[in-house]
């Protein structure tokens, strides 16, 4: 019985020692601790000196994507085409499959070139992709003046009217398209050479370079994939076999060894301006001279860097793109290496002049706790040389729209004062 | 003494070395607490009490009286034997203040201790009860212009800890009716303090600063145990604490004066089976600055029927050290309980229910108090 009543009382004491509920509401000042919760909000206007912007970091042939625009604006037309070189097998190739003898290659019936469309607004209607041969000679520093006006023109095909014919496939042309994944609404489009089209020249070693230039009757700028999503050609060969010509089908498509694009016009000369985005892909830097007093003495809660276009976003109007800031490991000016941990990011819509803000609490948190780490803000693109958008803000010597940064904080509260 | 009597005062023993053992390791020494109070949160702290459930029981009437409460000294000369005791107790709190009533819950270990005899006049105790009570979470809604915008956040800053009495003390019965006791105080302790802000805009981050506040001082006591007569006895006795010195980082953030206390008791028994008693202290808080004032207690308290288990109640009143305004809020209680005697005294198991209301500064806070204490004499 006692044992019993000892148990009963233990497990109440038990029980009543695990809850615990000290939360009230705060009546202040009268039941509110002395030390309060203290916020203060800077601008810092001439924090941010010594910034300059560098070009060239991600060139054309080193995109993820080849892109394509025909855009007319009010002075001149943005003119982007994918350019592509695809070697081919030599001279010869093997008669058989059971053993290695090989004939000459007398040319080809036909081949199957396939692009994908990776990038695509869906008011873009109508989109027309008109197929030419290049020299083979196109290489990495291919301008577009070195290769447009494109003359030998292969196919016209409109992207819109196959994907309306059933199964995505015109009976007639032999030419398809049909969304390959619904997710990312990639487009693979097939296009059918025929004789003339997909010649095979032996001497170049069946080596063939095409361009694409793409027409729609509004927003005609899209992106062609590269790599595993690249160009790719079928070809239906015909090998000479002791003197008879016999059809030969290599069993996997070729695929591009060079994939690029070219464009006009040319990104402006860098100036004193900021600039960031564009192709060849810019960054710029600016240098943060960061308050001791926030920086060792208390929390960041919200940090806001303003910046001024100097010039409207240019680029394709519905490719609105994202800017990041970043931080970096080290200042070394264009070659600074990128922290790549803690990013900000906005999106700036072409065409704009609105002031960019872009919240970068997280990179001024980092820089608070971290010391050491440089106080130095990079600009960049999210994805670079993936869109034709580049912006430019007005530096730091611009005295009326320099660079500002605002920045909300908290002071070490008062912790053991009564 | 019968055998079936041997084998339930054995397990009874060993079930109360248990729950003592429960008790003794539930909750590390920084979470030894008194009463928490509102009022408290702009001062130091909540004063704790400095007695044994008995003596609680009673009002405090008890305490100068009872060796195991560590309100005086003097008393430990009637010890007699090795003695060690802890209690607990729950707190269900509502809190008034504004039209809106509160309900808060928290459960304290305010006392801990062993005393013995270790010659024949001399007995020494130590042990450490709640000096100051720390814990407090207090939440606030509110809003203020930033960046152009009315923005509104919630604040939640919190205190968890409490400033520990550790005493040393010592007594001695010099004459059949006097008795002597002095004891040293260390306080110490800490509190682990937070404080948070989110606001309703995600935007800004959320506020989160916390720090460990650690606190020492010093304190002498001394007091008197004078019997004046068959079963009349009265009590003396004063303490001295130097300061609080609080330290954040290693750094002193505060160092707040302590108050001199003084205070004094009468028992009265006139039969084995009953005992009255009544007390009073002084405090002179207001040393601790802006906010606090001196304050005045009185208890009045009574144990009826035998030892073995005892009914006991009392009443208490007077005022609480920290508060808002120029009045010092005040606080009455009223207290029952009573206590059991297993294996032949050797474990006691001392129950006690404490209704306190305290007023002041257009706040009230009515408090319910489950208390138990253990004591083991082995």
């Amino acid at each position: 019985m006692i044992r019993r009543r000892l148990a009963l009382v233990g497990a109440v004491l038990l029980v009543g020692a695990c809850v615990e509920r000290l939360a009230g509401p705060g009546h202040c000042p009268d039941y509110c601790p002395s030390g309060q919760i203290t916020v203060v909000d800077t601008l810092l206007t001439t924090s941010i000196n010594r910034d300059s912007s560098y070009r060239g970091y991600v060139l054309a042939y080193q995109a993820a994507f080849m892109l394509a625009a025909n855009l007319p604006g009010a002075t001149d037309t943005l003119d982007g085409r994918p350019i592509f070189r695809i070697n081919g097998y030599g001279p010869r190739f093997r008669i058989s499959t059971v053993d290695t003898s090989t004939g000459p290659i007398l040319g080809a019936d036909s081949a199957r070139l396939q692009v994908s469309i990776v990038r695509r607004d869906t008011a873009t209607h109508n989109l027309w992709l008109h197929l030419y041969r290049l020299p083979i000679t196109i290489d990495t520093s291919t301008t577009f003046g070195s290769v447009v006006p494109f003359t030998d023109s292969l196919r016209s095909v409109n992207v819109d009217t196959l994907l309306a014919q059933p199964g995505g496939k015109d009976p007639v042309t032999g030419d398809s398209a049909v969304v390959a994944d619904t997710a990312t609404h990639r487009v693979l489009v097939s296009l059918k050479l025929d004789t003339a089209a997909a010649r095979y020249i032996a001497t170049d070693s069946g080596t063939v370079a095409y361009g694409i230039r793409i027409a729609a009757d509004t927003l005609a700028s899209i992106a062609f994939g590269k790599g595993a999503f690249g160009p790719s050609l079928q070809w239906y060969l015909r090998v000479d076999s002791l003197g008879m010509p016999v059809a030969r089908t290599p069993g996997a498509p070729l695929s591009a060894r060079l994939a690029s694009f070219v464009f006009a016009p040319p990104p402006a000369p860098l100036d004193s301006t900021l600039a960031v985005g564009g192709v060849p892909s810019a960054r710029s830097l600016l240098r943060v001279a960061f308050p001791k007093v926030i920086r060792d003495s208390a929390q960041i809660i919200r940090a806001t860097l303003f910046l001024v276009p100097a010039v409207a976003a240019r680029g394709a109007p519905a490719d609105s793109f994202v800017i990041e800031a970043r931080s970096v490991f080290a200042d070394f000016g264009a070659k600074s290496p990128i922290d790549l941990r803690l990013s900000d990011t906005t999106v700036i819509h072409v065409g704009a002049t609105d002031t960019v803000k872009i919240e970068v609490t997280n990179l001024l948190q980092a820089w608070a706790a971290d010391s050491t780490h440089p106080t130095v803000l990079v600009l960049l693109p999210e994805r670079e040389a993936q869109v034709f958008g580049e912006i430019r803000f007005y530096p730091s010597v611009a005295a009326a729209f320099r660079p500002t940064l605002q920045v909300t904080f908290v002071r070490r509260f008062p912790f053991g004062v009564p | 003494m019968r055998r079936a009597d041997r084998w339930t005062g054995g397990r009874a023993v060993s079930a109360a070395g248990v729950l003592a053992a429960l008790l003794l390791s539930a909750s590390p020494p920084d979470r030894l607490s008194a009463q928490d109070s509102q009022f408290g949160i702009r001062g130091l702290g909540t004063p704790g009490r400095w007695e044994s459930v008995r003596s609680r029981s009673t009002g405090g009437a008890f305490g100068p009286f009872d060796p195991l409460s560590p309100l005086m000294e003097a008393s430990l000369a009637d010890i007699g034997q090795l003695t060690g005791t802890a209690a607990g107790g729950t707190s269900n709190r509502d809190v008034l203040v504004g039209g809106t009533t509160t309900s808060l819950r928290a459960t304290r270990f305010p006392v801990m201790g062993v005393a013995g005899p270790v010659a024949r006049r001399l007995a020494v105790s130590v042990g450490f009860t709640t000096y100051l009570d720390k814990s407090w979470d207090v939440t606030l809604r509110d809003s203020f212009m930033l960046r152009g915008v009315l923005q509104r956040y919630t604040d939640e800053i919190t205190s968890d800890g409490s400033v520990a009495d550790i005493r040393l003390a010592a007594a001695s019965r010099l004459t059949r009716r006097i008795a002597l006791g002095a004891g040293l105080h260390v306080l110490a302790g800490s509190t682990r303090m937070t404080a948070e802000r989110q606001f309703d805009d995600s935007t800004f981050h959320r506020v989160q600063q916390s720090a460990e506040a650690r606190y020492d001082g010093l304190g002498v006591s001394g007091s008197v145990l004078i019997g004046l007569a068959p079963g009349l006895t009265i009590a003396g006795w004063a303490r001295r604490d130097n300061r609080l010195r609080a330290k954040v980082a290693d750094t002193t953030s505060a160092v707040t004066d302590l108050p001199l206390m003084a205070g004094g008791g009468v028992l009265f028994a006139p039969s084995p089976s009953a005992r009255l008693g009544a007390s009073v202290a002084w405090r002179s808080w207001s040393k601790a600055g802006a906010g606090a004032f001196d304050t005045w207690t009185w208890s009045a308290g009574a144990e009826f029927g035998s030892r073995r288990m005892p009914i006991r109640l009392g009443a208490r009143g007077g005022q609480m050290p920290f508060g808002p305004g120029t009045e010092a809020p005040t606080e009455v209680a009223g207290s029952l309980g009573t206590g059991r005697a297993f294996a032949q005294g050797r474990a006691l198991i001392d129950l006690g229910l404490e209704r306190l209301e305290r007023r002041g500064g257009g706040l009230t806070e009515r408090v319910w108090t489950v208390l138990v204490g253990l004591t083991v004499r082995p």
